[in-house]
């Protein structure tokens, strides 16, 4: 067996030491060892996007990746998102346009809707489609998912736009 | 005691539902927004062993010997089973047409790639796979067999040798005068047609973990189980225990749309527990491991068809032949989707005469699974397209076409040539609000530009009968025992505060229903849907009930839900007749949450009142009323019979319909197609949740253009499969599904709880 190597990496803020095999994937450690279990495993061969975290703020397919590779890292899950009333916007959005029916390819559309209106908070149908490209839903169609991250991005610059005018 | 389950809104005792109909948020929403549900890879239980299972690279090949001694030396290996273990443990798996089987890990032979030849449980998955690759199996491999033209022939290799031939079953359905109609007809048409493997792929795999108890002999699942009380029957089965000694605990799943399958899996990890002294084992099924092995193919088929057509454009007569290509085994109940077009085998027409000639053939693939729809959305893509094809010929409008073969709107509920009955419908309001929807007209206007300019562009026009609420007599057909019943039961019990517990015996699988029942509970006693909660119990402690399948949950489970209401409502009036001293339990009504007096409508008490005398004050009960508010229902459909000599049954319950109209372009030079445009109009009489309706249209839509443009398992000619990853079978993305625009029309069932009809697979159809 391959000595174990430790890492060290922040999730949704919390700091983590961890012993692992080289060959343990990022999923499994944030599944199996740190009790993420928001973090979903569709394909395990990087297609569907279900396991779909952010790795120093970029959507990434924690399946694909090995533990070892995201040493130092500063992780985001699904887990981590938080909002006023408890829900984040994108995902009191997604329970108002019904933007999801079984919920497993979720937690991956979130963090993929997350990172894209970090960067474009109000992004055109075609961005939002260019986007969600790598996260695949067999339940809805996808049609109520757009709805749903264009409602996000009204309610998130709502937000926002009330906030800035506090601050005037 | 008599139950009133009204088939009208305006049965409910309320004066305006406030939340049936309406597009409620989702109870179940803020679980799987935040990541808590428990899918069952989330379940971790103390001391779990993880299993990883070892598949025959061959198609087909006799095991001379399988070796795990060294497997069993690698560290962390606890328990080792093999094709040995399932012989002395196992029955082989049930199968529909019966006699069809393996056991659940191949004992003497291998008949598909990606059978289970030797399973093992380690302390973790890597482990457990590790271990695999210590095992080594002696194959001798025999002559394959993957067409199945092929393998009807003589000489052809026998998949199960004892039954001489591959031919799993043959049957000729003759409905009315066919030969007479073709003889008679002025134009007839013909055609064949190939409908490739497909299957459900929700994104969720299926997964178990099994623990048995080796004092008591019983047997412990969870799993992500689509039909527990199925799986659990099943299981006790295989296993020669008592049903009672099984205990199957369904998790929210992602997803199933008939693909989860799980018998193989459960078996294995019940037997690996058995071997490892009882420690419970875990089995998360990889997505390689559900496309080559898993619940995941549907649908393999070769079709032959003819129509009869007069030259006014009635169509007088249909012949459908298939050669369903079901695979290495008839596990499960897949073969019941050669059987269920006989629920709508004419589709929307009034044609009086059809014939099925149906035969069903083993090949060395994997065997086939159920999958959304069922079979009819192959079936109807045939009869569509032989309308579409006998339009051409007569050179008419294919919706003009469609139009003079229509069942009239007056003639329901219609009784078609294969025996079921459609419950209620109006195909021309439906086909008339899509081409209004749609432009149609102009459309054609635009697709002629087109076409002058160069442009492949194409406009399909479609219409489906959708059967739901399924019923068990069809497995009649097949030579198998299926009963009449389809049982779906709920138990609701009023606490002190006034708030509902509801018990059902599925757990969330994504469309919605425990969002039903709290919009259903709300509106009946007067409540918001928050201060309803739905819980799933274990098939031990819930209510009789079948779950999912076969579009029948919004409808029997609002059955069950109004029974059971109802028994609630008659036990509180009888008590608030007395507590309101009106003598008589006649003269005090339910309405809006208040228990009133008919004639006197201020003369009245909230329901919570009454709940809590019947919880604390057992002295102010009348004689024989029980001093607890809970009642269980348990609703099958009304009026079922066993089919015929000829098949012909009253089957699915309900026949919602749609019609679809889309817009193509296909690139000439690289033979790719876009879909420009989509319309639906759809008609599943009342509906409960508009959005989850929607949701399912639009999900549907997706799956059949997934099937139409992009998803094939292919096998070579040696019975390797070639669509082993998401890389090579390719779901649909948010790139290749049109987004539509849906109309709706509504014609009420008048045989269902207010007037729902089932639709959660239609939309494949079309």
């Amino acid at each position: 067996m391959v000595n174990k190597r430790t890492i060290h990496l922040k999730v949704n803020d919390l700091p983590y030491e961890a012993l692992v095999e080289p060959r343990l994937t990022l999923v499994d450690l944030l599944r199996g060892e740190l009790g993420l279990g928001g973090v979903h495993v569709g394909c395990e061969h990087g297609v569907c996007g279900a396991c779909t975290v952010l790795i120093d703020g970029r959507a990434a397919r924690s399946c694909i990746m090995l533990a070892v590779q995201a040493d130092g890292a500063n992780l985001q899950t699904v887990e981590g998102l938080r909002g006023e009333g408890g829900l984040h916007p994108i995902q009191e959005a997604f329970m108002l346009a019904h933007g999801l029916q079984c919920g497993f390819c979720t937690p991956g559309f979130l963090m993929s809707a997350l990172e894209l209106l970090g960067e474009n908070p109000d992004p055109s149908d075609e961005e939002i489609t260019e986007t969600l490209g790598g996260n695949i839903c067999r339940c809805t169609g996808y049609q109520s998912i757009i709805d749903a991250v264009r409602l996000a991005a009204s309610k998130m610059m709502a937000s926002s736009g009330k906030m800035d005018g506090m601050q005037r | 005691m008599s139950v009133n389950i009204p088939n009208k809104l305006s049965g409910l005792p309320v004066s305006e539902p406030k939340w049936i109909g309406r597009s409620v948020d989702r109870v179940e929403d803020p679980l799987l927004l935040t990541g808590r549900a428990e899918f069952i890879d989330n379940l971790m239980l103390p001391g779990m062993l993880h299993c990883a299972i070892l598949r025959s690279p061959y198609a087909h090949a006799r095991i001379r010997g399988v070796d795990v001694s060294a497997a069993a030396e690698l560290p962390g290996v606890a328990a080792i089973v093999t094709g040995e273990d399932a012989r002395r443990w196992l029955r082989p798996m049930g199968t529909v047409p019966e006699g069809w089987g393996s056991h659940s890990i191949a004992t003497d032979k291998v008949r598909f790639v990606g059978e289970p030849v030797a399973a093992v449980a380690g302390t973790s998955r890597y482990i457990a796979e590790d271990a695999l690759e210590l095992i080594s199996v002696d194959y001798e491999p025999l002559p394959p067999v993957v067409d199945p033209e092929a393998a009807m022939e003589p000489g052809a290799p026998l998949i199960f040798e004892e039954h001489g031939t591959n031919v799993m079953l043959q049957r000729l359905f003759t409905w009315g005068a066919v030969d007479e109609a073709f003889r008679g007809a002025d134009h007839v048409f013909t055609e064949r047609f190939r409908w490739h493997r497909v299957g459900a792929n929700p994104l969720e795999t299926f997964g178990v973990v099994s623990q048995w108890d080796p004092l008591e002999s019983t047997l412990t699942c969870h799993g992500s189980f689509q039909a527990p009380s199925m799986i659990a029957l099943g299981a006790a089965v295989r296993l020669g225990l008592s049903p009672s000694k099984v205990r199957v605990i369904p998790h929210p799943h992602g997803g199933s749309f008939g693909g989860k399958g799980g018998g193989r899996g459960t078996d294995i990890t019940a037997m690996l527990s058995r071997k490892s002294g009882g420690r419970p084992v875990k089995w998360i099924e990889d997505r390689i491991e559900y496309l080559i092995g898993g619940g995941s193919q549907a649908w393999d088929r070769r079709y032959e068809a003819s129509l009869a057509v007069k030259n006014d454009g009635r169509v007088t007569a249909l012949r459908i032949k298939l050669l369903d290509d079901l695979g290495a085994t008839a596990e499960g109940y897949a073969a019941i989707s050669a059987a269920k077009p006989l629920a709508a085998f004419t589709g929307c027409y009034a044609i009086p005469a059809a014939q099925y000639d149906l035969t069903i053939v083993a090949t060395n693939k994997l065997p086939g699974s159920p999958y959304r729809g069922m079979g009819p959305p192959p079936h109807n893509f045939v009869l569509e397209q032989m309308m579409d094809l006998a339009a051409q010929g007569l050179g008419m409008d294919p919706g003009e076409f469609r139009r003079k073969n229509y069942i009239p709107s007056d003639a329901f509920p219609y009784t078609i040539p294969s025996g079921n009955e459609y419950d209620s419908g109006n195909y021309e309001a439906a086909l008339d609000t899509a081409l209004e929807l749609s432009g149609y007209e102009q459309l054609r206007r635009d697709q002629e530009e087109a076409r002058a300019a160069g442009r492949l562009v194409g406009i399909g026009l479609v219409n489906s009968i959708e059967p739901g609420v399924f019923n068990n007599n069809i497995y009649n057909l097949m030579g198998n025992a299926g009963g009449t019943a389809v049982p779906e039961g709920i138990s609701i019990s009023f606490d002190l505060f006034g708030k509902v517990l509801a018990r059902v015996g599925f757990a969330l699988e994504g469309q919605g229903q425990y969002t039903f029942v709290a919009q259903l509970l709300a509106d009946y006693f007067g409540l918001t849907p928050g201060d309803v909660r739905v819980v799933c119990e274990d098939t031990l402690s819930s209510p009789t009930h079948f779950g999912p399948g076969g579009s029948r949950m919004a409808v029997v489970l609002t059955g069950a839900v109004l029974g059971a209401a109802d028994l609630l409502r008659q036990r509180l009036v009888k008590v608030a007749a007395g507590l309101l001293r009106a003598g008589d339990p006649d003269r005090v009504e339910m309405m809006d949450g208040v228990l009133r007096l008919k004639a006197n409508h201020e003369v009245q008490m909230p329901l919570r009142q009454v709940i809590g005398t019947i919880l604390t004050r057992s002295d102010l009960l009348p004689p024989g009323v029980e001093p607890s508010v809970e009642a269980t229902y348990v609703w099958t459909a009304p009026d079922r019979g066993l089919p015929d000599e000829q098949g012909r049954a009253k089957s699915y319950l309900t026949a919602a319909n749609a019609c679809h109209v889309v817009v193509v372009e296909i690139d000439p030079d690289t033979g790719m197609v876009t879909i420009l445009k989509y319309f639906v109009t759809d008609d599943c009489g009342t509906r409960l949740n508009p959005a989850v309706v929607e949701g399912m249209t639009q999900g549907g839509i997706a799956q059949g253009v997934g099937a139409a443009l992009l998803e094939e398992y292919v096998y070579d000619e040696s019975g390797q499969i070639l669509t082993s990853t998401f890389m090579d079978y390719l779901i649909p993305t948010i790139h290749e599904v049109p987004m539509s625009e849906k109309a709706v029309i509504v014609t009420p069932s008048p045989f269902t709880p207010l007037g729902i009809k089932g639709m959660g697979e239609g939309a494949m159809n079309t």
